[in-house]
């Protein structure tokens, strides 16, 4: 007579599915980055991150202007030059500031930048979480001491069961 | 009763008219600022190769002859981009042959043009007909552009005797800004 499987050995069996799955997921993820990229790839990557200087925020890899075209050429000749990417991207500021990444360094007053909308974001959340919170809440009239003594006496002298309902 | 029904919709239509005319008196008072204030001059802009050495400039003319920004090493140069398509360049164009003129007289100072994204002949029938007379370099790959991190023309930038860049100015410059920026940087007044 066959058994099923109890509900403790199914669940250990999903659990060593789950292991599976993520370990091969980061092997492979990790396998992937320990091969350097190719140049042409390299020099994507950057153009994606550089933004054309006389263009409206896009990047050099998405123009056809002449600076952005002059850029491509530049970061060719300096991937082919042996430069590595923070030395392209240092030599692009050192001529357009740090504007011209179009993700900025996180650090000094543009870590501001990443660190308040998100800040923002929570704090809106947590507002919003407190005040639902407060509407669920039974309303609650704060009555003063000798208000309340005296409506406790009223109850009482009228008998204590409808002291009991006014509360 | 009907007073009573009636009088917030007349105060609506009194704020109305307000709100109406003040938009009105506003709309009219920018349309006079920007009808009659002067035309845009450059401004001058810190970037990261302001007191630092200027990158070098060198190749053919649009005269066919060879320069190198280096032999001008002990004047103060005036390195302007330009295109003959760019309409500030146009308009920028009397003053810096003006101020080129003057001051090939007096030896102080050179002027150097940059082309920037234009045809070799457009450059050069722009640069005659204007009466420029200075070198003007063909920057065909757009080096030299990048190399000063200009974004677009025209750009002028004030080179000390020593080759350091002391100024960058971004659009059409006139010929008493130049004087003004020279004057400064001569008497080391920043």
């Amino acid at each position: 007579m066959n058994r099923r499987p109890s509900r403790r050995a199914r669940q250990r069996l999903a659990w060593v599915g789950l292991v599976l799955v993520v370990g091969t997921a980061l092997a492979v993820g990790t396998g992937r980055g320990s091969t350097p990229p190719s140049a042409a790839k390299r020099a994507v990557s950057i153009e994606a991150a550089v933004r054309c200087p006389s263009c409206e925020g896009i990047s050099v890899l998405d123009s056809s202007a002449a600076t952005a075209v002059a850029i491509r050429r530049a970061v060719a000749a300096r991937i082919h030059a042996g430069q590595t990417d923070a030395e392209i991207e240092a030599y692009l500021t050192s001529r357009y500031g740090p504007g011209i990444l179009l993700r900025p360094p996180v650090h000094g007053a543009t870590a501001w930048v990443w660190v308040l909308p998100p800040a923002a974001l929570a704090a809106g959340l947590a507002g919003i979480a407190v005040v639902l919170w407060r509407r669920r809440q039974p309303d609650r009239v704060w009555v003063p001491a000798p208000d309340r003594a005296l409506v406790e006496a009223a109850l009482t002298a009228r008998g204590g069961g409808e002291g009991e309902r006014g509360r | 009763m009907s007073a009573g029904v009636g009088q917030p919709t007349s105060h609506r239509r009194h704020t109305a008219r307000w709100v109406a005319a003040a938009a009105l008196v506003l709309g009219a008072s920018l349309v006079a600022v920007l009808a009659t204030r002067p035309s845009a001059t450059a401004t001058e802009v810190n970037t990261p190769l302001v007191g630092t050495r200027a990158p070098a400039i060198s190749g053919t003319t649009l005269a066919g002859q060879a320069f190198d920004l280096a032999s001008m090493r002990g004047r103060w140069v005036v390195v302007n981009f330009f295109a003959s398509w760019c309409p500030p360049c146009q308009q920028e164009q009397p003053d810096l042959v003006a101020f080129a003129y003057r001051h090939r007289a007096l030896g102080d100072t050179a002027l150097v043009g940059v082309v920037f994204d234009d045809a070799v002949s457009s450059a050069r029938g722009f640069a005659r007909s204007s009466g420029a007379t200075w070198p003007a370099i063909v920057d065909g790959g757009g080096q030299i552009a990048l190399d000063y991190g200009v974004r677009g023309p025209p750009e002028t930038f004030l080179v000390s005797p020593s080759g350091i860049v002391v100024a960058h100015l971004d659009g059409p410059v006139t010929a008493a800004q130049l004087d003004y920026w020279l004057r400064r940087e001569q008497s080391g007044v920043t």
